[in-house]
């Protein structure tokens, strides 16, 4: 029997894919995108499993193949490709394609995280804490990172040590996180809360006060029209940048029109 | 007027330094949302000496930017070169406290440059395939550290990106505000008018990319919700924002229990 006990992967080592895959973005590239972070997020783990020179160098070279996908729940492919690497370098496994597996899990992993995370958590955590900075909470920045990174971190590393375990099961992953429904939930609470923004419209920090003399519930009222007259040219097309600057030419309008 | 002295000058270079280690936060390294407006620009604002100014600008910038987001090969505007340059500039043009009409003038000169950050960006982004190359055409013995040096050698990209657009941004920056100063008082109204109405413009923008609908039900319930809340219990803001937020969440939770 051969003796593998040098292959074994601890948790060290997933903490140190971990700690590596924070930096899977460092080299972003067009063309090849998350290719070399993945690389180097999973080298020590190859190092480890293929002591002879040829073999990690040529395994190595497999894994600076295209790769893109969302970087958080590219932990889970990380953590995927350790066990195939795993079973591979103990003679456990060797008919996975490690490639062929990052290729299937990299689109849907991508757009599920695109819309969990940057769809729904941050604007979720941004429109929070926005409110309570905007009604005067200094501490709402820290409520921001505390509320996003709770998630982040917690994902982040939940999804790789579930990615080593199960081999890549997507099925488990969607079935123990709830990503679809959790974004659901978030996205109400950003949108109620958003409402709640211009709702409070006469309690915000005095820089954002507007001095102009009218009933407090009165200004809310009008605060959510020139909201929705808003959106309604956004639903024409619009970018924030040109909004930004129809807004300011607007303002100098009205200035010179004597209204403000 | 403050002139260009050694205090701003050092201001400037620190800005630099920091907003370049900051903005690696954005793609290259973590992606714990330090980068976001409502975190970097009171941070900044309190290392120039006006962290309420800071303040000011995150939370008039979050909501604008928060759902630009970085899917597939598109590369959004730079928002957080914008709004570091933006609280820089609206700080060091001050002699004591930045008014809101500096403020103004300070976010609309960097969402002017917003596109020169998006090109910058991009120009980075096809550099760093050259890494990718070199470091997959690499067939020399210890090709693993060799791929890590390559590798992290995006990061030096990345943070130069950030560091040299602030040192040029942000004196060409004071110097505007400082000749904006001049400019009449109808200008200076339309700017502080132009700083409160931001908030209303992310609020459209966030419910826009939010939902397809013209108005949502979360959005118009937590309008009511929270300005009745005001109106009938003259609540602290904190109380009616969380309050708000609750019923967010109450009211997910009824809309998954009707449609199971």
């Amino acid at each position: 029997m051969r003796n593998d006990h040098h292959k074994e992967i601890t948790a060290a080592d997933l903490l140190g894919v971990l700690g590596r895959g924070l930096l899977i973005q460092a080299s972003w590239s067009f063309e090849w995108m998350q290719s070399l972070g993945f690389a180097y997020a999973i080298e020590p783990v190859l190092r480890k499993l293929y002591p002879e020179q040829a073999e990690y160098a040529s395994r190595l070279r497999l894994h600076t193949d295209y790769f893109n996908t969302q970087p958080y729940l590219a932990s889970f492919i990380l953590g995927a490709a350790v066990k195939i690497e795993q079973d591979r370098a103990t003679g456990r496994n060797r008919t996975v394609d490690v490639q062929a597996l990052k290729a299937s899990l990299m689109a849907p992993l991508g757009a599920l995280g695109d819309s969990f995370f940057w769809g729904s958590l941050k604007p979720f955590a941004a429109v929070v804490s926005a409110a309570l900075l905007m009604t005067g909470s200094w501490w709402a920045s820290f409520l921001f990172l505390a509320l996003y990174n709770i998630w982040h971190i917690g994902l982040r590393a939940g999804v790789l040590f579930l990615g080593y375990r199960t081999g890549g099961d997507a099925v488990g992953l969607m079935a123990r996180y709830r990503f679809t429904r959790w974004a659901g939930v978030l996205k109400a609470i950003s949108h109620t809360v958003l409402g709640g923004i211009v709702g409070t419209l006469p309690l915000w920090r005095q820089e954002f006060r507007l001095t102009f003399d009218m009933p407090a519930l009165l200004m809310a009222v009008s605060g959510m029209a020139f909201t929705l007259v808003l959106v309604a040219v956004l639903r024409k097309g619009g970018s924030p940048l040109k909004l930004m600057l129809g807004l300011a030419a607007a303002c100098i309008g009205l200035a010179y029109a004597g209204v403000i | 007027m403050p002139t260009l002295n050694l205090h701003i000058v050092l201001a400037v270079l620190v800005t630099a330094v920091v907003g370049g280690l900051i903005g690696l936060d954005r793609t290259a390294f973590g992606q714990f949302m330090v980068s976001q407006p409502i975190v970097a620009c009171p941070l900044v604002g309190w290392m120039v000496g006006d962290s309420a100014a800071g303040f000011v600008i995150g939370a008039a910038l979050e909501l604008i930017w928060v759902l630009d987001m970085p899917v597939g090969t598109f590369v959004p505007a730079n928002a957080t070169i914008s709004a570091i340059s933006a609280t820089a500039m609206a700080v060091l043009a001050s002699p004591g406290k930045a008014s809101l009409p500096v403020i103004g003038a300070s976010v609309l000169l960097t969402t002017v440059l917003a596109p020169v950050t998006m090109k910058v960006d991009g120009l980075v982004r096809k550099w760093n395939s050259r890494l990718a190359e070199r470091a997959r055409a690499d067939q020399r013995p210890d090709a693993g550290r060799r791929l890590a040096r390559i590798h992290l050698f995006g990061l030096v990209a990345f943070f130069l990106k950030s560091f040299v657009l602030l040192l040029v941004f942000v004196p060409a920056g004071i110097w505007a505000v400082m000749l904006f100063q001049h400019l009449p008082e109808n200008v200076h109204r339309a700017m502080a008018l132009f700083v409160k109405l931001l908030p209303l413009l992310g609020v459209a923008l966030v419910a826009r990319k939010l939902s397809m609908k013209a108005v949502d039900l979360f959005f118009l319930g937590g309008f009511v919700f929270s300005a009745a809340t005001a109106q009938a219990f003259r609540a602290p803001a904190l109380v009616i924002i969380l309050l708000t937020a609750l019923a967010g969440l109450l009211g997910a939770r009824y809309r998954a229990q009707r449609s199971s």
